[in-house]
C-alpha cells in the first residue's frame, strides 16, 4: 500500500513501501543467492564490458573526458583508468572516464527492456574496489554480487513501465536506470544499511535523466560515464548520512518521483531474500544479455546480418567485390525510430545510429566491424553511392522493440533481379547468444589493441575465476 | 515542432551580449540578487547538508582551488566549490525565486565565483555582472518555452532543469567561448538536467542547486575542450523538451531589439527560510492574529478552536505534520501555526526543538486546509487566507495577495541589506560583511571580482575558534 509523506509521524525511521523495499533488498542480498546461471552470465558481461572499455580508451571522446578530469583535478593515486597505465584518478572520476570508454563506440551490452546495463555499473564497482584498502578488498564473489545487484535493480525498474519495453523516444534509458543501478551496486559494495541504501537510490534519482536528442552525438558516451559516476557519488553521499525522499520509486500523485521519467509507471516492491523462503531469482537468469559483434546501436545488427546474407549471394554469383553499379535500389524494412534513421551520417556517432549506413557497409564488405566507422571507410565513394539508393519502410508488424523486431534488406539489381535477406535474431542477441569462444575472440580483439597478449589472457582467466577469488585485487591489477 | 536555429541563436546571443547591453535597471536588480545570494549562502554554510557535501567534496584533489563560502581554511576544486556553495545557497530554502518559478541565482553565482577565481584573465566585476545576467536570462527564456513552467511544479524541480542551463550559459560567457561552443555547452548541460520533485522537502533538495551550478560549469568546460552535443538541443522535441509536457521554443535575439527579462520581471526575495508559498500564509496568519488580538484584547492560543487555510493546490507543500526541518519549510500548516504561536517566523523557527514543540503540534492538529477554485498554483496569481475560529465562536480572517518581498512589493534596499547583514554576520567578521556590501554595491567598478572570495572567507574569531575546536 502507498504511504504518503504527510502520514509519516516524527520518529519513524523506516517504512516498507516500494522504494524502501529496494533499499532493504540491496542491503540484505547475499552471494549465496547468485545461481550458477547468474554467475555465468554476469561474468561474461564483466569480460565483454572490460574489453569494450579497453578499446574505448582509444577514442577521441575518451581522451576528451580524461583530459577534462586531469585539467580540473589533480592525479589521485586511487582508481585506475582503462588502457592508461600510470594514470589514476579519484574514484568518481575514474568511474566517469571508464564509463565513457565503455559506451564510446556503442559496443557495449544491451538488455531487454532496453538499456546498456554493464557500463553504468562496472566502472563504478571497479573504482570503488580500488578505493578500498589493500588488505580489505572485496572478494571476487562480493564484487560479482555488487555487480549483479546493479544489473538487477536496473531490470526491476524498467519493468515498472510499458514505455521502457520499446526503443526509447524521450529519455535515454542508461541515464534513467543506470545511475540507480550504479548507486545500488556501490551501496551493496559499501555494505550500507537498508536506510542508507534507500537514500542512495533516492539521491541517484535526482541525478538521473538525459534526453534522447544527445544520442548519436559525441555526448552520448557521457551518459554512461555519468550514470556510473553519479551512482557512486550517490552511494558515497548516503554513506555520509545524506538523506532524501523514501518515496522516490513510489508514485505519489502531484509530486513526481522516478515516475517523472515515464508516461506509464506502476512500481512493485522488491522482496528481500530474508523475507522470502524461496530465496531470490535474478532477472538475468530469466532474461539473458545481448552482446554486440560490432560497435553500433543494437538495431543495426539486424540489418547488418540481413545485408550480409545478400552480400554472400552477390559475391557467390559474381566473385570479387560488390560494386554499386550492380545495385539499383536498396529497400530496408525496419522499425520506426527516428534517431536510428539517418540516410547520410556525417560523424562516426551518427553512423553507429544509421540503419542505412550499416546495411550498406555490410552489403559492401560482408560484415560491419570496428574499422567500418573509420574516417576512411566512412568516406568511400562506393558507400555513398549505395547510400543514395536506400529507401526505408516501416511495416506495421515490425515494432520498435528489441525483443520483437526484425530487419529485412531487399536489393534490386540493375538487371531486375531481387535479392532478399531477413534477420529475425542476429548472432549475439539473447535468443542466439555468442558462444564463449566468440565472446573471447571479441575480447581479445578489443583488449589486444591496448594490452599485451599475456595481460589479455590473464584478464580472461581472472574474470573466469572471479567468483572463486578471495581478493578482487587480482582482477584490478590486471586492468592496468 | 522543429524550427531551425534556436539553439544556434542562444549560442550566438551568449557570445555576443556585452557590458554595453547592461542597463541601470538590470544592474541594480542583479546586484541585489548577488548580495542576497551571498548572504543566504553564508548562513547556509552552517547547515548539516552543507557539511556532508563538504566532507564528500574534500575527497577530490586539484591544483586549482576555489573558495568555500564561510570557511577561511578550506578550498576545493572549482567544480566542488560550485557544488557546496550552491548547496549552501539553497540549504534553507532562503534564496531568491522568479516567475516563472525557479531559484535563478543559486544555480549561477556559485559557479561563476568558483570559475572566476581560477581564470588567469582575472575577470572584473562588470564581467561577473554580465555573465551572471546571461545566466539568469537564459533561464528566463527557457522557462517561457512552456506553459507548464508558469505554475508551481509537479514533475521536475525547475532549478534542476533550467538552473544547469543558466550555469552553463554564464560559465560559457565568462570563459569567452565561441558561439558554437556556447551552443554545445547548452547541449551538454541538457544531459545533466532534470531532477524529480520527490526530493523537494528533503535534505537532498539543496543538491539540486549545487549540482546545477557544478554541472553547468562542467558543461561549459567540456565544450571549451571540444566536446559536442546535439546542435539543435533546444529545437527538437526530444531535447530540453523532454522535461515539459508542452514545449514551444523560440529564438533569442542577440542585439537590436534585445531586452533583459529581469528588466520587466523582478525576483522575489525571501524573508523566511521556507518555500515561497509560505510567505503568503505567514503574512495572512500574522494579520489574522493581529485582528483577533485587537478584537479580544489579548491573543490566547488556548482559545483557538480551528485554523482554516485557503491555499493553492500543491501536494509537496501540504504537510500537516512535518517531521524534519525540510518538511517544515514546505508546509503551509507549519508556517501558519509558527506565525500564530510566535508572532513571527524566522530562521530559528525551523530548529528541531521548535518543530517538536507540544504547543505547536497541538495547534497543528487544529488546522484544516482548503484549496479554493480561484486560487491557482502560480506564484504570480496565488493568495493565502487564514481564518482563526475561537472557542467562543469569534473568528478573524485575513488574506494576503502579495507578501512583502514578492516582485510586486520588493524589499526596500535597507531591508535587503539588513537581511544580508544578519545572515553574513552569523559567519563572517564585520570586515567581511561590510566588505561584501561594499564590493557588491560597486560591482560594476570593481577591477577583480575574485576579491569577493577573500571577503567570503573572513570568518569571525568566534567562528575560527569554533572550527579549531572541532577539528
Amino acid at each position: 500500500p502507498l504511504l504518503t509523506m504527510q502520514l509519516m509521524p516524527p520518529g519513524y525511521t523506516f517504512f516498507i513501501n516500494s522504494h524502501t523495499s529496494f533499499g532493504k533488498f540491496i542491503s540484505e542480498i547475499k552471494p549465496q543467492y547468485l545461481s550458477p546461471v547468474a554467475l555465468y552470465r554476469s561474468k561474461r558481461m564483466v569480460l565483454d564490458s572490460v574489453g569494450v572499455g579497453l578499446i574505448g580508451s582509444t577514442t577521441d571522446v575518451f581522451e576528451l573526458a580524461l583530459q577534462h578530469c586531469q585539467h580540473m583535478h589533480a592525479p589521485d593515486p586511487i582508481s585506475s583508468v582503462y588502457g592508461r597505465r600510470g594514470i589514476r584518478l579519484s574514484p568518481t572520476l575514474a568511474a566517469f572516464v571508464n564509463g565513457v570508454a565503455t559506451h564510446s563506440m556503442d559496443f557495449d551490452d544491451t538488455w531487454h527492456p532496453a538499456t546498456h546495463p554493464s557500463g553504468a555499473v562496472l566502472p563504478a564497482v571497479l573504482a570503488l574496489s580500488d578505493m578500498m584498502p589493500a588488505n580489505s578488498k572485496p572478494s571476487g564473489l562480493d564484487f560479482l554480487l555488487a555487480f549483479n545487484v546493479g544489473i538487477e535493480i536496473q531490470g526491476r525498474l524498467m519493468r515498472f513501465s510499458n514505455e521502457a519495453h520499446n526503443i526509447p523516444k524521450r529519455f535515454h534509458p542508461p541515464t534513467v536506470v543506470g545511475p540507480m543501478g550504479s548507486a545500488a551496486a556501490c551501496a551493496r559494495l559499501l555494505s550500507l544499511d537498508p536506510s542508507q541504501c534507500s537514500h542512495a537510490l533516492a539521491i541517484a534519482a535526482s541525478l538521473a535523466g538525459a534526453p534522447m536528442a544527445n544520442a548519436a552525438t559525441q555526448c552520448k558516451p557521457l551518459h554512461i560515464g555519468n550514470a556510473s559516476r553519479l551512482g557512486l557519488e550517490a552511494a558515497l553521499l548516503a554513506s555520509r548520512g545524506l538523506e532524501a525522499s523514501p518515496l522516490v520509486l513510489d508514485a505519489v500523485a502531484g509530486v513526481a518521483g522516478f515516475n517523472a521519467f515515464y508516461e506509464d509507471y506502476v512500481p512493485q516492491p522488491l522482496k528481500s531474500p530474508s523475507d522470502n523462503d524461496n530465496g531470490h531469482v535474478f532477472l538475468l537468469e530469466e532474461q539473458d544479455m545481448g552482446f554486440k559483434r560490432f560497435p553500433a546501436h543494437l538495431g543495426m545488427h539486424w540489418v547488418a546480418d540481413a545485408a550480409a546474407s545478400v552480400h554472400k549471394v552477390l559475391v557467390g554469383v559474381d566473385p570479387g567485390k560488390v560494386s554499386p553499379d550492380q545495385v539499383q535500389d536498396i529497400l530496408l524494412r525496419v522499425p520506426l525510430s527516428k534517431y536510428i534513421n539517418r540516410p547520410f551520417p556525417e560523424s562516426e556517432h551518427e553512423a553507429r545510429h544509421s540503419f542505412q549506413f550499416n546495411a550498406c557497409s555490410a552489403l559492401l564488405d560482408g560484415e560491419v566491424a570496428v574499422q567500418s566507422f573509420s574516417p576512411a571507410a566512412m568516406s568511400r565513394p562506393e558507400l555513398h553511392a549505395l547510400l543514395s539508393r536506400v529507401r526505408l519502410e516501416h511495416p506495421q508488424d515490425n515494432p520498435a522493440n528489441f525483443n520483437r523486431m526484425y530487419g529485412e534488406v531487399q536489393v534490386t539489381l540493375v538487371g531486375g533481379d531481387i535479392l532478399k535477406g531477413r534477420c529475425d535474431t542476429f548472432y549475439g542477441h539473447w535468443r542466439n547468444p555468442l558462444t564463449n569462444e566468440s565472446l573471447r575472440k571479441k575480447f581479445r580483439n578489443n583488449a589486444g589493441v591496448v594490452l599485451p597478449s599475456e595481460k589479455v589472457e590473464r584478464l580472461i582467466e581472472a574474470v573466469e575465476e572471479l567468483d572463486r577469488l578471495d581478493d578482487c585485487g587480482a582482477l584490478l591489477s590486471q586492468l592496468e | 515542432m522543429l524550427r531551425k536555429g534556436i539553439t544556434e541563436s542562444f549560442g550566438a546571443a551568449i557570445h555576443a551580449l556585452n557590458a554595453t547591453h547592461l542597463t541601470d535597471g538590470v544592474i541594480h536588480r542583479s546586484k541585489r540578487m548577488m548580495l542576497d545570494t551571498l548572504g543566504v549562502g553564508l548562513l547556509g554554510s552552517r547547515t548539516a547538508v552543507f557539511n556532508k557535501a563538504l566532507m564528500y567534496s574534500q575527497m577530490f584533489v586539484s591544483e586549482q582551488r576555489s573558495s568555500v563560502w564561510g570557511r577561511s581554511e578550506i578550498t576545493l576544486p572549482p567544480h566542488y566549490a560550485a557544488f557546496v556553495n550552491g548547496i549552501a545557497v539553497h540549504s534553507m530554502d532562503f534564496d531568491d525565486t522568479w516567475h516563472p518559478a525557479t531559484h535563478p541565482s543559486g544555480a549561477v553565482l556559485p559557479a561563476l565565483l568558483a570559475l572566476a577565481e581560477t581564470l588567469a584573465s582575472r575577470p572584473s566585476g562588470l564581467d561577473l555582472l554580465l555573465a551572471f545576467n546571461v545566466g539568469l536570462e537564459v533561464q528566463g527564456r527557457l522557462m517561457r518555452f512552456s506553459r507548464e513552467a508558469y505554475n508551481i511544479p509537479e514533475r521536475f524541480h525547475p532549478p534542476s532543469v533550467v538552473g544547469v542551463m543558466g550555469s552553463a550559459a554564464a560559465s560559457a560567457k565568462l570563459l569567452g567561448l565561441s558561439p558554437a561552443q556556447c551552443s554545445h555547452a547548452l547541449a551538454i548541460a541538457v544531459s545533466s538536467a532534470g531532477a524529480p520533485l520527490a526530493n523537494a522537502a528533503t535534505q537532498t533538495k539543496p543538491l539540486h542547486i549545487g549540482n546545477a551550478a557544478r554541472r553547468g560549469l562542467e558543461a561549459a568546460q567540456l565544450a571549451q575542450i571540444g566536446l559536442e552535443g546535439n546542435p539543435a538541443i533546444l529545437d527538437v522535441a526530444n531535447g530540453l523538451g523532454v522535461y515539459y509536457g508542452d514545449y514551444n521554443p523560440s529564438p533569442m535575439a542577440d542585439s537590436g531589439a534585445f531586452r533583459w527579462i529581469l528588466e520587466d520581471q523582478n525576483v522575489a526575495v525571501k524573508r523566511i527560510p521556507a518555500h515561497l508559498a509560505m510567505h503568503w500564509v505567514v503574512d495572512a496568519a500574522l494579520a489574522a492574529r493581529a485582528k483577533l488580538r485587537d478584537t479580544v484584547g489579548t491573543f490566547d492560543l488556548s482559545q483557538i478552536r480551528q485554523v482554516t487555510l485557503r491555499v493553492p493546490p500543491s501536494k509537496y507543500i501540504n504537510c500537516p505534520l512535518p517531521a524534519s526541518e525540510h518538511q517544515a519549510r514546505h508546509s503551509f500548516q507549519f508556517n501558519a501555526c509558527s506565525a500564530l504561536l510566535d508572532g513571527q517566523v524566522t530562521v530559528a523557527s525551523f530548529d528541531r526543538a521548535q518543530i517538536n514543540r507540544p504547543a505547536l503540534r497541538e495547534l497543528l492538529s487544529k488546522v484544516e486546509v482548503e484549496t479554493p477554485e480561484d486560487n491557482p498554483p502560480s506564484f504570480d496569481k496565488m493568495y493565502c487566507e487564514v481564518e482563526i475560529g475561537s472557542a467562543e465562536g469569534r473568528s478573524a480572517a485575513a488574506r494576503c495577495d502579495t507578501f512583502y518581498g514578492h516582485w510586486r512589493k520588493p524589499l526596500s534596499q535597507r531591508d535587503l541589506v539588513e537581511k544580508f547583514s544578519v545572515n553574513a554576520s552569523s559567519v563572517l567578521c564585520p570586515e567581511g560583511v561590510e566588505g561584501l556590501i561594499d564590493v557588491v554595491g560597486n560591482m560594476e567598478k570593481v577591477s577583480e571580482c575574485s576579491v569577493l572570495g577573500s571577503f567570503l572567507r573572513m570568518t569571525s574569531n568566534r567562528e575560527q575558534l569554533y572550527r579549531t575546536r572541532i577539528m
